[in-house]
């Protein structure tokens, strides 16, 4: 039995022999062409980014618990929620403006104190 | 003094190139050796996955597949380990087909432009036309392949795995398992039964059939 399996396997190699011999010039150049590219990219430096996986999810890590574990910023009044930045910035006199906030916020603090007054 | 130091920087460069050198020729060695591996497997790995995806053009776009990954991902390994490694990413590409082929499928029956059972595959025109160039015994050994892939290609995909991996590209036991990602005890079984199956199938026809 194995005999016969041997046989007819080493017919079947045959037959698909010839048919890999009768291939076409067309087929065989675009193999040649394949192959060349593969070599190409062998020889291509790639960056392996799993190498770098380590270091950048310890780098996000320590980024993320850097965000979470930080104090409370402490806010400070520097300028009342009535002046606002597009105020400041559509403003005629907005560089004076600029160099005396701290001015314009005591007057703008003065006028609400007035208001409540 | 001076000339000392001179002299010690010029051997440091002397040995850093011929360093560089033996690297470069290493490499080049390393190239030609996947060269020849390739340039010996590609015109077969292409056959078997013709039968297996019944496509040229998609079979030639596998075997490029296959050959870049291996270049790239194991150029570096001893060249014995080359033919399972080439084999098992070109086995994993045509899983891959299948599986794009399936859904393919299902979207165009869902579009009604195809039917569940109807692959589309007309055999009889994707048959090689011996087109008049061959004596009698070629014609005859084209039918009689024609036959045999019909045949393979009716087999199980993992029977067929066994049988073309085994037989047409001749590589052992050890390395179909490889190649296919599994046991050497699956491979035999797989193999065995493609054997009884293709003999059974291909009977009636001749020589290859009936091993006789």
């Amino acid at each position: 039995m194995k005999e016969s399996h041997d046989k007819f396997a080493k017919q079947a190699k045959a037959l698909f022999d010839e048919s890999v011999d009768r291939l076409d010039a067309a087929t065989l150049s675009t193999l040649n062409r394949s192959r060349h590219r593969a070599l190409e990219a062998a020889s291509a430096p790639t960056v392996n980014w799993l190498r770098w996986a380590p270091v950048t999810g310890v780098a996000v890590a320590v980024l993320v618990a850097a965000l979470l574990l930080q104090p409370d910023p402490v806010t400070v009044d520097t300028m009342p929620a009535s002046v606002t930045e597009m105020e400041i910035l559509l403003g005629d006199e907005s560089i004076e403006m600029l160099e005396d906030l701290e001015f314009y916020a005591w007057i703008d603090q003065l006028e609400a104190g007035d208001d409540v007054g | 003094m001076e000339s000392r130091e001179t002299s010690v920087v010029t051997l440091e460069l002397g040995v850093s190139w011929a360093g560089e050198q033996v690297t470069g020729t290493r490499a080049l060695q390393r190239e030609q050796q996947l060269n020849r591996f390739l340039a010996e497997t590609e015109r077969r790995a292409l056959r078997i996955a013709e039968i297996a995806v019944r496509d040229r053009d998609d079979a030639l776009d596998l075997v490029q597949e296959a050959m870049i990954k291996l270049a790239r991902k194991y150029g570096d390994r001893p060249g014995e380990e080359w033919p399972p490694l080439f084999y098992r990413i070109l086995q994993n590409g045509i899983r891959d087909w299948y599986r794009r082929q399936a859904v393919r499928r299902r979207v165009m029956v869902w579009f009604g432009r195809g039917s569940e059972d109807d692959d589309g595959y007309d055999f009889v025109a994707a048959a090689p036309d011996p087109g008049g160039r061959a004596p009698d015994q070629e014609l005859a050994n084209n039918e009689a392949m024609d036959s045999l892939e019909l045949a393979v290609r009716a087999l199980p995909a993992r029977q067929q795995e066994a049988f073309m991996l085994r037989t047409f590209e001749g590589l052992d036991v050890a390395g179909t398992a490889v190649a296919m990602g599994c046991s050497e005890g699956s491979v035999k079984t797989h193999y065995s039964r493609a054997i009884h199956s293709l003999r059974e199938t291909l009977a009636e026809h001749g020589p290859a059939g009936s091993g006789e």
